[in-house]
């Protein structure tokens, strides 16, 4: 197993109390695995994977609980500069907003250049031809004159080729991607996301991808799981999940995708807001919302039922799910 | 932006012009400019209009203006009431202001970015509590007071420094007027470098340069500070002209004999033409400044192109 | 990523649908409904931008310090003689420089006068310049400023070449040519010189605050639904700008308490018989070595002054700074 998340919990210490981002998620990622985990903003996913990486705000975040095993090694328990030399060169992160993400007063030679001349050791000379070969690699064009640019003066899709360029540089084993295609026009998602999925086919490289996508997810991943207040509420083989949900909440969100041949009905919507998480619902925490909800999901906390070999399901009711 | 530089060059005109017309109108409000000519006794009739007469003074105030600042641009700043040329007088006062204003200068940028640097990375810590409670302290307490006080303790009871300057003025003696001259600047330096660093920490491109697994100094160095730092070196920038036109309060404590100490001296005197004269060139010096800031940040700033 | 809670734009406008974006607009006016979230529905009612800022101040020891401060020196500039006895031009040369002492607690300044009586009556002076001059340059910076920023034009260009020049002469400078000939010893000519030198600066600030104001949708739809000027102004701008011009005021008023002593430091603002600070710590400077007591009190008295004067505009801008909470 190439990255191997276990029981982890994060908190945030804000002015109103403690917020429970990260209630004990358990998730894991084979080499050549791309693992898609969906859920809102607020359950949780973005946290789980900078706590992963390493980049969590520390204060006011806090790692209360878990292992986080990647290749075998317990990365929350090395030291600082170990888990330095980790990141950007055995895992990498694409965040969604590439203007913002770049450094907008270097060049993109520059901040491509970085990794090899820190992690690699190589001069600036040497650096700036692997960020060609880079630039090029992700189908920049002009990419010889292009280097000496700065972030701003590419498109969106452009800029976002230079994020993955960014994260491939060093051939890392792991790549969490974080949305990266929200905030790019419709019409441009796809391609990035093609691409993406091409160099991580070619280098046999495990993925993260977080999105609250559907539509993105079933083209690319190999297995979902689904999070909702800083849990995973279900696991399972892409295909299978959207077959047949065994959460009320993956049902939910399934739901409510606007479909062609529904033209003119109603659309869908999971009923209240997502609970807040300085005050986690008791039990289990979509109870408030559930449609299925009975006295036993108020008071208990439903485990990570096993559906099948590849499944879980953290509903008490989830055979009803599956097949009702 | 050759362009851009011709424009602005051109826009500094009218506020050249208006500048310097209204502290020579300023200087012909205050009094009669004769006045001080003839020593304690008052001027008998007869001198005094002949004396009115050569400098021109029977003309109407735009005359005067125009006749000035024709001058002006020939080198010609006019004569001091004591028959020393204007020009002369700055000669010996510029260098000895523009010193001070480097010792200041160079006080904002090693004190004020460091202080704010380590605050801003520890916000909310103890230290960064007391660096924001001296700085409000420092803004608080008029530039004057600050320097009696530094002078009376430094000077006086410790013994640390000659409390005031010799004629000459060199670097090493103006170390402590320097530092008064910059103490308020100093403090909004700081406050200004900590909030930029603050914010800017929490910045997205902060965290993938973290994410790149880049050491923590160059983190800081190379990213979070050379986009912190462009509205610091502008404030900088700014505060030059600021700080040679400020100069008079500090250069009284400490008897020096700079641009400050002539301009009093000018106006104690009523002498038009050394005041006008003086200050011109301050204005002067306050635009290009300003000039220069907003070249720089196109420099710093990428994102940032003149047309 | 201080928020856990990741930005709710990441849903709006993409394929996931109905349901979640209502979910993401829903939480977003949750997390901003004042009080913070704190599990069930907000149920305090909305609060306004000066509702919402005072709820801040009042908890904020910074803002309760300066506030007690200044209406403390309100208080006595109003009436000196409830906490000192003497007048401060009754002064008695044999006294000259001695420290403190019985009935004398500060002890007496060069002129042999006590040092106490004259820093309480340098208060009425510091604080009636400081207000006086606070409320022409804000009144006057607010109106030129606000017009220049409402109806744009020649005339905004005409206010903004103007400003370009006060902002290129230095102000000590200018008080010093302008104020050396003044023969006056009463705070006028002083003030009218801070008005002077000071509206280019506030009328700045509320030129700006009037021109984002006038681009918010709802001074455009009343607009559209025909006010008249005067009234778009005074009901729907003036309002919203009169925020940022009343924190610099605030804090420029501890700057002018403060030009006024430097003026009367160099000479050439208040004059005796006026009672300030400013002159005393001038007058005291040259025997500063014997009688450090003389300078410091006053200095103390406006150091504080100005200190409250300016954490209270501080405070008052973190309050009304949405950006920052």
């Amino acid at each position: 197993m190439l990255l191997d998340v276990r029981d982890l919990h994060v908190e945030f210490r804000t002015r109103d109390g403690i917020a429970k981002a990260v209630n004990g998620v358990t998730y894991s990622v084979d080499a050549g695995e791309t693992l898609a985990v969906l859920g809102e903003s607020g359950s949780g996913k973005s946290v789980t994977a900078q706590a992963v990486m390493g980049i969590l705000d520390m204060p006011p975040g806090r790692i209360t609980g878990g292992e986080v095993l990647f290749q075998g090694r317990d990365l929350l328990k090395l030291k600082e500069e170990e888990r330095r030399k980790v990141r950007g060169a055995e895992m990498a992160m694409i965040f969604q907003d590439a203007l913002s993400a770049l450094n907008p007063v270097l060049t993109v030679g520059d901040q491509l250049g970085e990794m090899f001349v820190v992690h690699r050791g190589m001069s600036k000379k040497d650096a700036r031809a692997r960020a060609v070969e880079l630039m090029d690699r992700v189908r920049i064009p002009g990419a010889k004159e292009r280097v000496r640019q700065y972030p701003h003066q590419f498109s969106g899709g452009m800029r976002q080729r230079i994020m993955i360029a960014m994260a491939l540089a060093l051939e890392p084993a792991l790549i969490i991607a974080d949305e990266p295609t929200t905030a790019l026009d419709v019409t441009v998602q796809a391609q990035v996301m093609e691409l993406l999925a091409e160099l991580r086919r070619e280098l046999n490289m495990g993925l993260i991808l977080i999105t609250h996508d559907l539509g993105v997810v079933a083209d690319v991943a190999d297995r979902i799981a689904v999070m909702y207040a800083g849990r995973i509420v279900e696991s399972s083989p892409v295909h299978d999940i959207y077959k047949a949900p065994a959460h009320p909440y993956t049902r939910g969100l399934l739901d409510s995708i606007p479909r062609l041949d529904q033209k003119g009905q109603e659309l869908y919507a999971i009923k209240g807001l997502p609970p807040s998480l300085l005050n986690i619902p008791p039990g289990c925490a979509f109870h408030p919302r559930c449609p299925m909800a009975r006295d036993v999901c108020r008071t208990d906390v439903p485990p990570l039922y096993e559906v099948s070999e590849e499944r879980g399901s953290a509903c008490h009711f989830w055979r009803e799910c599956l097949h009702g | 932006m050759g362009r851009y530089v011709v424009r602005r060059l051109l826009q500094m005109i009218p506020v050249f012009v208006g500048a310097t017309l209204l502290i020579f109108l300023m200087v012909n409000v205050m009094g009669d400019p004769i006045a001080g000519l003839c020593g304690e006794r008052e001027c008998d009739p007869a001198t005094a209009a002949q004396l009115r007469k050569e400098f021109g003074l029977d003309k109407p105030v735009w005359e005067q203006y125009l006749t000035y600042m024709g001058n002006v641009f020939t080198g010609d700043f006019g004569t001091a009431f004591n028959g020393q040329p204007v020009t002369e007088l700055m000669g010996s006062a510029f260098p000895v202001t523009i010193r001070l204003t480097v010792v200041a200068i160079v006080f904002e940028i090693v004190i004020g970015i460091t202080l704010g640097v380590l605050t801003g990375l520890r916000r909310g810590r103890p230290v960064d509590t007391t660096v924001l409670l001296v700085t409000l302290v420092v803004i608080s307490v008029p530039t004057f007071v600050t320097g009696l006080l530094l002078q009376l303790l430094l000077g006086v009871e410790w013994g640390w420094v000659r409390p005031s300057v010799s004629s000459e003025a060199r670097f090493d003696e103006l170390i402590l007027p320097g530092l008064v001259l910059a103490s308020v600047s100093l403090a909004y330096v700081t406050r200004l470098t900590r909030t930029s660093i603050a914010e800017n920490r929490r910045s997205d491109y902060v965290r993938t340069a973290v994410a790149k697994g880049l050491p923590r100094r160059r983190v800081i160095t190379r990213h979070l500070m050379r986009n912190s730092l462009i509205p610091v070196v502008t404030f900088i920038g700014t505060d030059i002209g600021a700080l040679m036109g400020g100069a008079i309060v500090t250069e009284r404590i400490f008897n020096i004999h700079g641009v400050g100490y002539q301009l009093y001296q000018g106006i104690l005197r009523q002498n038009t033409q050394t005041v006008v004269g003086f200050v011109t060139v301050l204005v002067l010096v306050f635009l290009l400044a300003n000039l220069l800031v907003d070249l720089l940040y196109a420099v710093l700033d990428p994102r940032i192109r003149y047309v | 990523m201080s928020d856990p809670r990741e930005p709710a734009r990441a849903i709006a406008g993409t394929g996931m649908g109905g349901a979640m974006d209502l979910a993401a607009s829903e939480a977003e006016t949750l997390e901003r409904a004042p009080g913070g979230p704190d599990g069930g529905a907000p149920t305090g009612k909305p609060r306004s931008l000066w509702s919402d800022a005072w709820h801040d101040l009042r908890r904020n020891p910074v803002f309760l310090v300066s506030a007690l401060v200044i209406l403390f020196l309100i208080f006595i500039s109003l009436w000196p003689s409830a906490i000192a006895s003497g007048s401060p031009l009754r002064c008695d040369l044999a006294k000259a420089q001695e420290g403190s002492q019985p009935g004398a607690p500060f002890g007496y300044d060069g002129q042999g006068c006590d040092v106490y009586t004259r820093t309480v009556y340098g208060a009425r002076t510091s604080v009636a310049v400081g207000v006086c001059a606070t409320l022409g340059v804000a009144v006057l910076g607010s109106v030129l400023g606000g017009l220049a920023g409402f109806f744009g034009g020649v005339w905004d260009s005409i206010l903004s070449r103007i400003t370009d020049i006060f902002f290129a002469i230095p102000v000590v400078l200018g008080g010093l040519v302008l104020l050396s000939v003044v023969t006056s010893s009463t705070i006028w000519p002083v003030i009218g010189f801070m008005v002077l030198l000071g509206w280019p600066q506030i009328s700045r600030i509320a030129r700006g605050a009037v021109i984002t104001a006038k681009q918010n949708d709802y001074v455009q739809a009343a607009r559209a639904l025909g006010a008249s000027n005067s009234r778009l102004l005074l009901r729907h701008i003036a309002p919203n700008a009169v925020a940022p011009v009343i924190v610099v005021a605030t804090i420029a008023l501890g700057t002018y308490i403060a030009l006024e002593a430097t003026l009367s430091y160099l000479g050439v603002g208040l004059k005796p018989p006026s009672v300030s600070w400013g002159i005393d710590i001038s007058a005291a400077s040259p025997y500063i070595r014997n009688a450090p007591h003389a300078l410091l009190w006053p200095s103390g008295a406006l150091a504080v002054t100005v200190l409250a004067f300016i954490m209270l505009g501080d405070a008052v801008r973190d309050a009304l700074d949405p950006r920052l909470r």
